[in-house]
């Protein structure tokens, strides 16, 4: 290859990247050596930045605000990043399977994904109310429970007779047989019809009233409201994972299965030492995926509105927006410039972490 | 013809375009009922001296978070000649930099509006914004729900307990019908005219929030109401505000400004309702209120700044102001239109009207700002109110709590300084 040949190829790459090139460049290099520069300064966006050192972050680490942003980003990213990549495993590994309307079901689950941030919100603000959907629901179950546990006792009496009566008669019947379990269906419906009608069992009204969003209430690492966000932001989500490992799936070779199949290996064997190594790729980038968007999570807390407490909603990317644009007040765009540095440097340090210690690029297969 | 003459007229031509072309100037505010008075001014009233002065005015709603829209237009260079800027952002604006301090001409012509938010709009002495409008709280109530359960409907002499004891009386004939006696919300604006009326000063002298015995004893008051039945959240009837309650007939009363009108008009046209100045505090005999305004401020960096101050002297006159409370759409800022005939009319929106402005003249009134806490300082006392209603902290945990909140908020400022 002469000189010449060699820089038309270099020219023609640089070419191609170019656009991006520039984008980042502008939007990214240079709005992050800004916002570094105005980290060490007092800055309302109108009068001439003042130099103030690292006052911006000692304030930022005195302040008891930012902590509670920072444990509740850390525990919603570790739960919604292990519960989202769990459950879009197990929905792809479903829907994977040879199934009647494996498309219907496919396109039904994926269709949070395509809602708008906002619309979501905006339901989920409906079944949080505290005359929504949610209380309502559980109203119903708690109203209902006497019943529910009857037809529970009645279903499991019923299948552990059925099992052991066909354990005496033939070999290898499972617990969970599905004819069985059709047959303990019926009777306990029946006998729970018969107790519900005969008075013995009956229906006890109870009113569930949980404040889900205008509390300051906590349940383990995360105010009542963030958990909320929690299942929101899980079902928003899923679907794109889910879509990630079933695209995974199809490059698994069947020739795998078989022959764990004919080593005798169950379905959740198959899952666990085949399924799982082979997807450890599409896992790396979903989890990596998981981690920064959960970090950043911004949108569905703000959509919440003013009128659920401060620190039962704030998350770093929140913070960040509280100090830029702060309600009646002047924007301190240098203590929100700390504090999207900090959350920059939390999520450059957890996705290196997860690459190092967590589930590897590569696969094992 | 020549070619010189041709020179000539194309050049007159030209001239006269430019002289005869209109002065552009653009102005912002909100959306829903501003855009119909602000067509209503624009295109009818005032359209006569605009087009005496050549100006044509373009009007921008903007829907939402108008304060973050008109602020990140201010830094960008973009903001519109003049725009509306509300009492609780004004001297957080003003200090940006970007506000035209307003002539002496135009400060002495509007000095017949309500000192207080005036006030509000001063810095340094000079004058940024004119009031185009004023809201206070008033006691609204529905004159059937009254009617039905045989009790005497709300007025200007009423005490707390005198307003407590008809509630009562209302939840005990119209319970049963699930008639409740008002919503009540952890929402500051609402409770303030309570607070006040004792004589609680939200500020000390040396800019510190103190809640003491007066402030309790509102504090008290207020959540008793929720305490005894008389009144539940927005929430628990399925609303967001108190205003929504008394549309669907559901509450005797309402505690709300002006805004109201225009959805009661909309939701419940056949709604009969009232209104009344709110109650006065027993121990103190005094009244209380919260003063809202908009007013009009010019950007420095306006294309035309002679012909947007003539456009603001336009949209701030009598004849402006008058228009719109004839129209029933806001109270005036101008005192001297306190003897307005709509004030003397006996319907519900002109009653209303009666009772905002009695409202903004009551013993203990401030302005809906708060300087340089912003609308964070609000927080701490709203957050009170909601865990006493929510039942997670009792009345003295919750004022404990949100005085420590202010302790720290005091301190935070004084380390900034």
């Amino acid at each position: 290859m002469t000189l010449s040949s060699s820089f038309k190829h270099n020219a023609f790459g640089w070419l191609l990247i170019s656009p991006f090139a520039l984008s980042l460049v502008l939007f990214f290099l240079y709005a992050l050596l800004r916002t570094i520069a105005y980290s060490f300064t007092q800055y309302d966006l109108f009068n001439a930045p003042q130099w103030v050192g690292l006052r911006n972050y000692v304030d930022l680490f005195t302040d008891p605000l930012f902590f509670r942003a920072l444990i509740n980003t850390f525990a919603f990213s570790l739960i919604v990043t292990l519960v989202q990549t769990s459950l879009a495993l197990l929905l792809a590994v479903a829907l994977n399977a040879e199934i009647k309307a494996k498309g219907f079901f496919r396109t039904v689950y994926y269709v949070p994904s395509i809602m708008s941030s906002a619309a979501v919100t905006l339901i989920f603000v409906w079944v949080y109310q505290k005359n929504g959907f949610l209380n309502q629901l559980l109203s119903n179950v708690f109203s209902h429970q006497v019943i529910l546990i009857a037809f529970t006792i009645c279903f499991v009496t019923s299948q552990i007779t059925l099992v052991i009566m066909g354990r005496k008669r033939h070999q290898n019947v499972k617990w969970a047989d599905p004819f069985y379990a059709l047959i303990s269906l019926l009777v306990a419906s029946s006998l729970t019809l018969f107790l519900t009608t005969s008075g013995l069992v009956e229906k006890q009204e109870t009113e569930v009233i949980v404040s889900w969003l205008g509390t300051r209430e906590v349940i383990g690492p995360l105010p009542l409201t963030l958990w909320a966000i929690v299942i929101q932001n899980i079902f928003t989500t899923v679907p794109t994972l889910m879509l990630l490992f079933l695209a995974g799936l199809q490059g698994i070779s069947d020739d795998l299965y078989e022959s764990a199949t004919v080593d005798g290996a169950n379905k959740w064997q198959q899952l666990w030492h085949i399924t799982v190594p082979q997807l450890a790729p599409v896992t790396f980038v979903v989890i990596t995926m998981g981690i920064i968007g959960t970090l950043q999570m911004f949108d569905q807390v703000a959509l919440l509105g003013g009128g659920v407490p401060l620190e039962s909603r704030i998350t770093l990317a929140f913070y960040v927006y509280h100090y830029a644009f702060p309600d009646g007040t002047s924007p301190q765009i240098g203590v929100a410039s700390a504090a999207a540095l900090v959350l920059g440097a939390i999520t450059l340090v957890l996705v290196f972490l997860q690459k190092k210690l967590g589930v590897k690029e590569q696969g094992n297969g | 013809m020549s070619l010189r003459h041709l020179l000539i007229i194309t050049t007159l031509f030209f001239v006269s375009q430019i002289a005869l072309a209109k002065k552009q100037v653009s102005i912002a505010g909100y959306g829903g009922n501003d855009v119909f008075a602000m067509k209503l001014l624009l295109e009818e009233t005032l359209k006569e001296q605009l087009d005496a002065k050549n100006i044509d005015v373009s009007y921008f709603a903007i829907e939402s978070d108008y304060p973050k829209y008109i602020l990140n237009a201010l830094s960008s260079g973009n903001a519109p000649d003049a725009f509306y800027v509300n009492t609780d952002v004004a001297q957080s604006w003003i200090k940006t930099g970007q506000l035209l301090p307003l002539p002496e001409i135009l400060t002495t012509a509007r000095s017949d509006m309500q000192p207080r938010v005036l006030d509000t709009f001063t810095h340094n002495g000079r004058l940024y914004a004119v009031p185009k409008d004023m809201n206070a709280i008033a006691l609204v109530y529905n004159v059937d729900v009254f009617t039905d359960a045989g009790v005497d409907v709300p007025n200007n002499d009423d005490d707390w307990f005198d307003l407590k004891r008809k509630l009562q009386d209302v939840v005990d004939t119209l319970g049963d019908e699930g008639v409740t006696g008002l919503c009540i919300s952890s929402d500051f604006n609402r409770f303030a005219p309570f607070a006040l009326a004792t004589g609680w000063q939200p500020f000390d002298q040396n800019g510190r929030t103190i809640l003491d015995s007066h402030f309790k004893r509102a504090f008290s008051f207020y959540l008793s109401l929720h305490k005894d039945g008389l009144a539940v959240m927005p929430s628990d009837l399925g609303q967001n505000w108190g205003g929504g309650c008394l549309a669907i007939e559901r509450t005797a009363i309402a505690i709300e400004g002006s805004w109201v009108a225009g959805y009661l008009r909309d939701k419940a046209p056949n709604l009969l309702f009232g209104s009344t100045l709110l109650p006065a505090d027993p121990l103190s005999k005094q009244r209380g209120n919260l003063l809202f305004s908009a007013g009009w401020a010019v950007n420095k960096n306006a294309k035309d700044i002679e012909a947007t101050l003539d456009v603001i002297e336009l949209l701030t006159s009598v004849q402006a102001q008058s228009t719109i409370l004839s129209s029933g759409l806001a109270i005036p800022s101008s005192l001297s239109l306190d003897t307005h005939p709509f004030f003397a009319a006996d319907a519900p929106n002109n009653q209303l009207a009666k009772a905002i402005q009695l409202g903004t003249l009551v013993e203990n009134t401030m302005t809906f700002s708060f300087g340089d806490y912003g609308n964070q300082w609000l927080d701490p006392i709203q957050i009170a109110l909601s865990s006493v209603m929510l039942g997670q902290l009792s009345e003295a945990q919750a004022i404990a709590e949100a005085q420590a909140a202010y302790d720290a908020m005091y301190q935070r400022k004084g380390e900034n300084q």
